[in-house]
């Protein structure tokens, strides 16, 4: 699931003091215990053990953002077979979790995350074949929806009840072909 | 019968080869094919003994040398042998007496003089290394390190001259000099300028040190010395020059600073506040100009801190704050700390950082500004000011707001280590150890890899009473191929860890296993400076002899360091507590109930039983696997410490711990309180007294003194009073006479006779006023001097209720006072004051009984 991410940057914010570093950095056994304290913070969901165990998988689908050093987001992927079973090597990218701390929100930080992935997914060397790449989000969630659209994500599929703690429990299911 | 046929006699003399190229194990059987056609060849018997000791047999290695000694006693090679033999069991007197017994022999023998001369310097028999040293180079003086060995031990001698004198006619029979940056001619170089230096004569020192300056190699050292020089000439102009060439060569580091500031006439020793305005703005001038020449520098920036006040510091402060809160510097509240000795500077940077976190918070800048085109902070300059703030709260020891500021800062970046660590340490300032733990481990598992936050962990978890988890979690960063993690820790001499759990253990009055790591540090210390040995031959070959001397230096003042300290200070109250509760030793009475209830105690001694239990089932099952054994480990053959517990004279052993102290912390005021503590119960007044006055010279005040003496008075009297009386025969009188009489005209000069015990404490509470701790002291002294005193005790107890006493008001005082008053004074104060405590401490597991679940958790 996807919440609170970032909206458009509001052109008539005043000049940021320009001292600022953003970078992208592995998710290991060692920090997994911040991607939970994020996760804690971050969503209203528990997440498995095998979550974390999957995380560690998945190579540059998984990432930390950093600003100015400290840890303040993550994006967690699974990557999924189309046609399980057969010899197709196609996949979908499928984005678990998106989210960076209410501090440190429309910074470019999400943006960062979420082009990180998209080149990765892009890659020719990538194999199998990324042809989509998918997410749900809550369906009152206009900041998230907002920033999918601005990178080409549509809205496919409405799934009702799909959440079952938390009200609205309705889901998008937004998608973007690769 | 020495002399062998000739074909056995070459076999001896290759035997010696043998033992020159570590080849043991042909060694061995070579000995033996002589012992069979002469078993009584002295010789040969210690040879195989020598050879049977560096092959891990030592029993029998001692009996062949002593058995092949007895049978020559005038052959050198035995008396060698077993000199070599002592050596090695780090015998080093012994060994010194059979080295001088070989001489006798053989005294031109080179090996046996250079093994003779290596005990002497470990041994610190500077005059004795002296003599072997020049029979050394007499006999070999075409050899550097013979030369160099002699002017080390004039040089020891403080015999400046002849030290010199050698060096300089070394160097005089070189036929060519050695060619420039010759690292190790460079090295002996600087060591004869060294040599100049501690004689004093800096002219020539100066004069030296600029006729070897081609040679030398270490150009920062020369250069730190040619400053040092021309500063102690008071050649100031060109030391002002030096100075500033070092700083342009390191513009962090301080001593430079130091060098330029005492150039330009500014005595560095006294405190910033005394300079006079000229002086200060003379020494900002200075700072100014270097700051534009060096921009980088930290120290720079950090130095006008110093040398302000006022207005011109909160400018200061207010840049420096600023940039590091922007930038994001963990360390920048330990470096204001510093700084905090001045109080009004305190309150400058509080302020000013309230006013930070207030206008992050309203427009995201640091001042208040109406410029709306300002730039605007990034979050984390918000996050690192509630981080600042909340330690300086917790500095100041207001935990409640500390607390309320670092959950803030952690609700906003909950993924930062830092923030869960200065919890930690708020909860810990405020008593409540149990929580403070679980906050550390919340943050050791944000980060696995980090050893730092992994040790503090640990550590809390020992302040916590729990040495199994502590044990379980630095044993995540002991080394893999150990057999276990304590084995690795000692292996490793980690004082830290030893000290950490044995004070957890003295807590929790489990003596044995307290001393057993009290003692091992005590054995740390023994083994380094027994690793200095390897030392004295390794640094004349490779001519390290600046770094000689100072290492030479360090081990004559090895105990006085810290940790060793803080060992002794722990084994000798533990000794102390043992002679004074001598049924402790016997083990089943060991726990200290006194604090408990009933119930409390069964449940104790419940889970004690139960825990012996289950050590004793462990050690059944567990029978050695390969692997322990290929590990080679060390069977602990009394892991509880229980052999410290049974000595015969706990006094004894103290004073082992106390001695050390004496000769090198004679500067702590603690070591006389504990030197009196041993003398009285030795009964030993005079050097009981020597120790008050050793005491009362360093700080006449210190409240245990005070209780001290009032104790030493009334037993010295009652002692009188007693031999007045009974004129017992068998006491011999006049020894006693001696030490009333001593007593009688020493004392007064700290305690004066024509006051009364009780008028010298009253006076001793007047002049310290404001301070529990003398509260405590004088509260003590009156029930010392009469049980009857309760009232008056109590109500000087009673007294730190009052708002003058909030500054030293700290919860270990706050605790002292609680547990006088409950145990010894009056119960219903005590709850009075206790539950002014809560208000005081509101999360001390002490006084709130919170966490009283923590002892769930101990016993598993």
């Amino acid at each position: 699931m996807v919440t609170s991410t970032e909206t458009i940057k509001n052109s008539k914010v005043p000049k940021r003091n320009t001292a600022h570093r953003i970078a992208l950095g592995e998710i290991t056994p060692n920090n997994l215990g911040q991607l939970k304290k994020l996760n804690t913070v971050l969503f209203p969901v528990n997440y498995s053990e095998k979550f974390y165990k999957d995380v560690l998988e998945v190579g540059e689908f998984a990432k930390f953002a950093y600003f100015n050093d400290c840890c303040v987001g993550a994006v967690c992927c699974r990557k999924e077979q189309i046609n399980q079973g057969t010899t197709s090597d196609q996949a979908k990218l499928y984005i678990m979790t998106l989210g960076v701390l209410a501090p440190y929100r429309n910074l470019g930080i999400g943006t960062k995350l979420l082009t990180h992935i998209l080149q990765h997914a892009t890659l020719p060397a990538q194999h199998p074949k990324f042809v989509e790449i998918y997410l749900h989000v809550q369906t009152s969630n206009e900041e998230a929806l907002a920033f999918y659209k601005k990178y080409d994500f549509e809205i496919v599929a409405t799934v009702e009840g799909y959440y079952k703690k938390i009200s609205p429990p309705d889901a998008y299911v937004l998608s973007r072909k690769l | 019968m020495r002399e062998l046929p000739s074909k056995e006699s070459a076999l001896f003399k290759q035997i010696l080869k043998y033992y020159e190229y570590k080849q043991y194990k042909k060694g061995l059987k070579a000995a033996e094919q002589i012992l069979k056609k002469f078993p009584e060849h002295g010789e040969t018997l210690a040879m195989k003994g020598l050879f049977l000791n560096h092959m891990d047999r030592k029993e029998e290695a001692h009996e062949f040398v002593r058995k092949g000694l007895r049978s020559d006693l005038a052959s050198h090679i035995c008396w060698h042998v077993y000199g070599l033999l002592h050596r090695s069991d780090k015998n080093y007197g012994e060994a010194l007496k059979c080295y001088t017994q070989a001489l006798k022999y053989d005294k031109d023998n080179m090996q046996i003089l250079q093994d003779y001369s290596l005990l002497q310097i470990q041994m610190r028999n500077y005059e004795a290394f002296n003599e072997s040293r020049l029979r050394l180079l007499k006999l070999r003086h075409n050899n550097q390190r013979y030369w160099i060995g002699l002017a080390i031990s004039y040089h020891l001698l403080e015999n400046y001259e002849s030290a010199e004198k050698v060096l300089k006619a070394y160097v005089d029979t070189l036929k060519e000099k050695p060619g420039p940056m010759n690292f190790e001619h460079s090295e002996m170089l600087l060591y004869h300028n060294l040599i100049i230096e501690e004689s004093g004569k800096f002219e020539k020192a100066l004069e030296h040190l600029e006729s070897i300056k081609d040679d030398v190699c270490d150009r920062r050292s020369w250069k730190e010395k040619r400053a040092f020089f021309l500063l102690k000439l008071e050649r100031y102009q060109e030391a002002e020059e030096a100075y500033g060439d070092l700083i342009a060569d390191n513009p962090d580091c301080y001593d430079y600073y130091n060098g330029l500031l005492s150039a330009s006439k500014i005595n560095t020793e006294i405190n910033t506040s005394e300079l006079s305005s000229e002086q200060r703005e003379k020494i900002l001038g200075i700072w100014q100009t270097l700051t534009t020449k060096y921009p980088k520098s930290n120290l720079l920036k950090r130095l006008p801190l110093q040398y302000t006040t006022d207005e011109r510091f909160k400018e200061e402060v207010d840049k420096y704050m600023q940039a590091a809160l922007r930038k994001g510097v963990p360390s920048l509240f330990v470096n204001l700390k510093k700084l905090y000795v001045d109080p009004i500077k305190e309150i400058i940077v509080e302020k000013l950082v309230e006013e930070y976190l207030q206008n992050l918070k309203t427009h995201n800048t640091f001042t208040k500004s109406s410029n709306i085109d300002d730039e605007i902070e990034q979050p984390t300059a918000y996050l690192w000011t509630l981080y600042l703030l909340a330690q300086h709260y917790d500095n100041k020891r207001d935990i409640m707001k500390a607390l309320k500021l670092i959950d803030e800062a952690i609700e906003h970046t909950p993924t930062l280590v830092e923030l869960y660590m200065t919890k930690g340490r708020i909860l810990k300032h405020g008593g409540n150890f149990n929580e403070a733990m679980k906050v550390m481990d919340e943050a050791r598992e944000l980060d696995l890899q980090d050893r730092f936050i992994n040790s503090k962990c640990t550590k809390y978890m020992l302040r916590n009473d729990q040495p199994k988890e502590a044990l379980k979690t630095i044993g995540l960063f002991t080394r893999g191929d150990a057999p276990d993690p304590l084995t690795d820790l000692i292996d490793m001499q980690c004082m830290w860890y030893a000290l950490e759990e044995g004070e957890c253990y003295r807590r929790q009055n489990n003596f044995g296993k307290a001393l057993k790591r009290f003692h091992q540090i005590e054995k740390h210390f023994a083994d380094i400076t027994d690793d200095q040995f390897d030392f004295h031959t390794y640094c004349l070959r490779k001519v390290t002899l600046r770094a000689y001397l100072g290492m030479l230096r360090l081990e004559d003042q090895l105990r006085s360091h810290p940790y060793y300290f803080r060992a002794a200070q722990n084994a000798i109250e533990i000794y102390l507590y043992l002679k004074d509760n001598p049924k402790t030793v016997n083990g089943e009475e060991s726990q200290n109930y006194d604090n408990m209830t009933e119930e409390e105690i069964k449940a104790a001694k419940k889970a004690k039983s139960k825990a012996k239990k289950a050590a004793l089932k462990e050690a059944k099952k567990a029978p050695p696997t390969k692997e322990d054994q290929s590990k080679k480990k060390v069977q602990d053959d009394d892991p509880e410490g229980e052999k410290f517990l049974k000595v015969e004279d706990p006094l004894r052993e103290a004073l082992k711990f106390l001695q050390p102290l004496q000769i090198l912390a004679s500067q702590r005021i603690e070591t006389h309180l504990l030197g009196f503590e041993y003398y009285i119960r030795k009964k030993k007044y005079l050097l009981a007294l020597r120790a008050l006055k050793r005491a009362y010279n360093i700080d006449k005040e210190n409240p245990v003194l005070h209780v001290n003496i009032i104790q030493f008075k009334l037993e010295v009297s009652r002692l009188e009073k007693e031999d007045n009386e009974k004129r017992e025969p068998q006491r011999d009188s006049t020894e006693y006479q001696t030490i009333f009489r001593v007593v009688n005209t020493e004392l007064p000069t700290i305690l004066p006779d024509n006051t009364s015990l009780k008028e010298y404490t009253e006076e001793f509470l007047a002049r310290n006023k404001g301070s529990i701790s003398h509260l405590l002291a004088s509260s003590n002294a009156l029930l010392q001097i009469n049980p009857e005193y309760k009232q008056e005790a109590t109500n000087i107890l009673m007294n730190s209720i009052k708002d003058e006493f909030s500054n030293t008001r700290t919860l270990k005082h706050c605790i002292s006072v609680y547990e006088q008053l409950k145990n010894n004074l009056d119960s219903s104060k005590a709850e009075e004051f206790k539950n002014k405590c809560k208000e005081w401490f509101p999360i001390s597991t002490y006084f709130t009984g919170l966490d009283r679940d923590k002892n769930d958790l101990k016993i598993e």
